[in-house]
């Protein structure tokens, strides 16, 4: 792809999205045009799981082999996370409080990389970190089921299938794939800035 | 029915500003950081 053609897909991408969130789907019978907020609640909580994920797999491959190009996707991912965590103002649900301790773990895993100034320690401590992490998404997942929350209970990951309209489906999957392609896109350039840090801070030969 | 626009777009907002924001604070840090490789190769 040419330079910047990925940037390009993901704005043209992005603004289907959002015009067919505002035109297209329709308002929900019970809650009006405030359920719209969907559209961008789910793709970025779903985007966070998946950044989340992808640090856990790359930090047990770091442990695994020791090579920085894993590093560089664990941490990359990890600040891109902690970017899509949806938040709202505080209150003693199961949900929220699952969420904002995953938030927590990941500016924490952040921070960390922050004071320890030995990359190599950094990225071993901050590999351990990651994987713990990410045993919180699980929780915050089954939290709707386990507890009685303000959150409904899963609407689109279930065993039953989803359990929402064709149309307002439709409209949050192709939000889900522009908030994907986003991911991926903010990736590749995060990555590139940790390979110049790399470049820059690498004792002369 | 609760049609809240207020709400919807202030949400829209302040989530589009969080990700233009951080994508620009990606941008200029490697700006950043490709001025430093390039000083660091000049004094080579």
């Amino acid at each position: 792809m040419k330079k910047g053609g990925l940037g390009i897909v993901v704005f043209l991408a992005l603004a289907a999205g959002l015009s067919m969130a505002f035109i297209y789907a329709p308002p929900d019978a019970i809650q009006g045009n405030v359920q719209r907020i969907m559209y961008l609640h789910v793709p970025s909580i779903l985007v966070a799981y998946l950044a989340f994920s992808v640090v856990f797999v790359s930090s047990f491959a770091y442990l695994l082999r020791r090579t920085s190009r894993w590093d560089a996707l664990a941490y990359s991912s990890a600040e891109i996370g902690v970017v899509f965590t949806w938040g709202v103002w505080w209150t003693w649900d199961a949900r929220l409080t699952t969420t904002a301790l995953l938030f927590v773990i990941y500016a924490g895993y952040l921070m960390l990389r922050a004071f320890i100034e030995e990359p190599e320690r950094a990225a071993r401590y901050s590999a351990v970190l990651g994987i713990i992490g990410f045993l919180d998404i699980p929780l915050i997942h089954m939290s709707v089921v386990w507890w009685r929350t303000l959150h409904q209970p899963s609407s689109l990951i279930r065993p039953e299938g989803p359990a929402i309209a064709t149309p307002m489906l439709f409209v949050l999957l192709l939000n889900v794939a522009a908030y994907a392609l986003l991911y991926l896109y903010l990736l590749k350039e995060r990555i590139r800035l940790y390979e110049l840090e790399g470049l820059v801070l690498r004792p002369r030969e | 029915m609760m049609d809240n626009w207020g709400y919807v777009l202030a949400a829209y907002l302040l989530a589009f500003a969080v990700l233009f924001g951080y994508w620009l604070s990606l941008k200029r840090r490697i700006r950043r950081w490709q001025v430093q490789l390039k000083t660091k190769e000049a004094r080579r």
